[in-house]
């Protein structure tokens, strides 16, 4: 209780440059468990809809599937996504892009997502199975505002059923050509 | 909890204006809730918590673990453990992780120790509870990992060699009982003739710890999973392994024989040996050949001479078998002098018995109808040979005699 007087603001940036640190040597051992734990209760769960499963042998890579939402354009749809933990997880986000071509407002030709809880607005508290409902959620209900792919905005607010041709015809391929390789 | 705060608010000093810890109308009116009974709970009432409900409540939710050194945040009440809690909020936004209420630092914190108490309480032993968690992780390991696979089958293997080793040592018809030895050289058996089988496994896979997979239970009896990539393996193994029988547990892979001197031809080499009560009762595998089982008895008789020899003549001979034995020590005795045997994983064997360990001493052969006697094929395995010749659901009668020297 020395330190009660101190700026909180100043003694937070002194920790967070620690931080930044520890999350780095963060010991692989916890993290691995905790994404053993994630595997058990999303296996347990039996969400509808979403699936994951790390890549092989490397827990820090996972697969994940989403099904487009019932009711909406992407419905009958399942999109392959890859997560990519880092070293400091849970406390970073994971790398997560869309393996599968999306032709969606906020995923770009090379599958990138602009979502915030992926970004900035990212929280400990979020694991695997939350990203994969939030993405599926994002199919159907996306963020106009910041669009990544302006053609798709433009169609979504466009009209919907324009949407859905372009989805169900797989133009996406001529659109980005092959950029939708496994990044390395 | 008001008085935590009140403390809270105090060692801060910087209570917002706007905040007040007045009761709201709702909190001054409200009665305390109350047990189904309308009072405290201060018999030995116990009330059932499902374990997962339990396990969400204990939980810290950074790392899904059960909490330790329990922080709770002072505004919404969140609990996390301390390193958790302390290194989320060092590496992210400054908020509580599970509602994102603004937490300025570690001091929007408090320590929980009645929380640590009382998880202390529920798991007294945190130990105990880790090692848990830890073999239901390496369960899903198990499930989903190739090398974790191939070293349950490895343990499958074991298990079963195990499981069948004690079987033949519990045989009480083992009529061969001699004292000291017997036992041990029954186990030998079925040991002799796993032995390629089992030094095999570790190439097949990457070997691995895998004492986890038997301490969960499951190992003692060998799932059924296992079992059929452990017999899908056999025949990978250069041994004759297609019947049927085989793809079941390891029970049905089991054969009994029952094993006589040749009448004729062990007669006409030594006289002493042909008495009846020489004959022996073996368990062992059915993927055995008769390679195997033609070594064990090479080994055996070689074993039971030389004891005979150490411990001087009578001294093995127990009860009824007392004359029998003797019997057949003479037989035996003459085979070893032509040529000592042993194979390398006899238990005991003597160094000087090694050497020949891999030269085929014995022949085996199968009664037919009307007397005769048929040469069995040392590749052929037993369960082949059952098929072929026996057929019939008792133990399986074989021949034996030493195998003419090819001078």
């Amino acid at each position: 209780m020395a330190s009660q007087n101190v700026d909180p603001t100043s003694a937070s940036s002194f920790s967070s440059a620690k931080a930044s640190e520890k999350g780095g040597s963060m010991a692989k051992g916890s993290v691995s468990k905790r994404l053993q734990q994630e595997l058990l209760t999303l296996m347990r769960s039996g969400d509808k809809g979403i699936s994951a499963f790390p890549d092989g042998e490397n827990l820090f890579r996972w697969i994940g599937t989403i099904q487009g939402a019932a009711g909406t354009v992407y419905e009958g749809l399942s999109y392959k996504l890859l997560l990519e933990f880092p070293s400091g997880y849970p406390y970073n986000a994971p790398r997560v892009v869309f393996v599968t071509p999306c032709f969606h407002p906020n995923v770009d030709c090379e599958g990138n997502i602009c979502l915030d809880i992926l970004k900035d607005e990212w929280s400990a508290l979020y694991d695997v199975r939350t990203i994969l409902l939030s993405l599926q959620s994002l199919l159907s209900e996306p963020n106009i505002k910041s669009p990544l792919n302006t053609t798709a905005a433009a169609l979504w607010n466009n009209q919907t059923g324009e949407m859905f041709e372009l989805l169900t015809a797989r133009s996406m391929t001529d659109q980005c050509s092959n950029v939708f390789m496994l990044p390395e | 909890m008001p008085s935590a705060m009140a403390q809270a608010a105090q060692g801060n000093g910087a209570v917002p204006s706007s905040k007040t810890w007045e009761l709201s109308l709702y909190e001054l009116h409200r009665t305390p809730q109350l047990s189904l009974r309308q009072e405290a709970l201060t018999d030995g009432t116990e009330i059932a918590v499902s374990p997962r409900s339990l396990h969400s409540e204990l939980m810290c939710p950074i790392c899904l673990d059960m909490l330790k050194n329990t922080m709770t945040t002072k505004e919404c009440l969140h609990r996390f453990c301390s390193e958790c809690i302390i290194t989320a909020l060092r590496s992210g936004n400054k908020e509580c992780p599970t509602c994102r209420k603004k937490l300025v630092s570690k001091r929007s914190l408090r320590p929980d120790p009645n929380f640590d108490a009382l998880i202390s309480k529920i798991y007294p032993s945190r130990d105990e509870y880790e090692a848990h968690q830890e073999r239901v992780l390496s369960r899903l390991q198990k499930h989903h990992n190739q090398q974790a696979l191939s070293s349950s089958i490895e343990e499958g293997l074991k298990m079963q060699a195990q499981n069948r080793a004690q079987r033949v040592r519990k045989q009480p018809a083992d009529a061969d009982n001699m004292a000291g030895s017997g036992g041990e050289e029954n186990g030998d058996s079925s040991h002799a003739s796993n032995a390629s089988t089992h030094s095999t496994i570790p190439e097949a896979g990457p070997s691995r710890k895998c004492s986890r997979v038997d301490s969960e239970g499951s190992g003692t009896e060998p799932g059924p999973g296992t079992g059929v990539l452990a017999s899908q393996l056999l025949p990978t193994l250069g041994q004759d392994v297609t019947g049927p029988e085989e793809t079941g547990a390891d029970t049905t892979g089991e054969i009994e024989l029952v094993f006589k001197p040749h009448p004729i031809l062990a007669e006409k080499r030594d006289g002493a040996q042909t008495r009846c009560g020489s004959r022996r009762y073996i368990k062992t595998t059915a993927n055995a050949t008769v390679d195997h089982l033609s070594k064990y008895l090479a080994l055996r008789l070689a074993l039971e001479e030389q004891q005979r020899g150490g411990a001087g003549s009578g001294g093995m001979g127990t009860g009824t078998q007392g004359g029998t034995a003797a019997g057949s020590g003479g037989g035996v005795g003459q085979i070893g002098s032509v040529g000592p045997m042993g194979v390398g994983t006899a238990t005991g064997a003597s160094p000087k018995g090694i050497e020949l360990a891999n030269e085929k001493q014995y022949t085996i052969y199968m009664a037919t109808a009307s007397g005769q006697f048929t040469t069995l094929n040392g590749s052929l395995s037993l369960d082949k040979v059952n098929e072929k010749y026996w057929k019939v659901n008792k133990p399986m009668e074989l021949y034996y005699a030493p195998t003419k020297e090819l001078k």
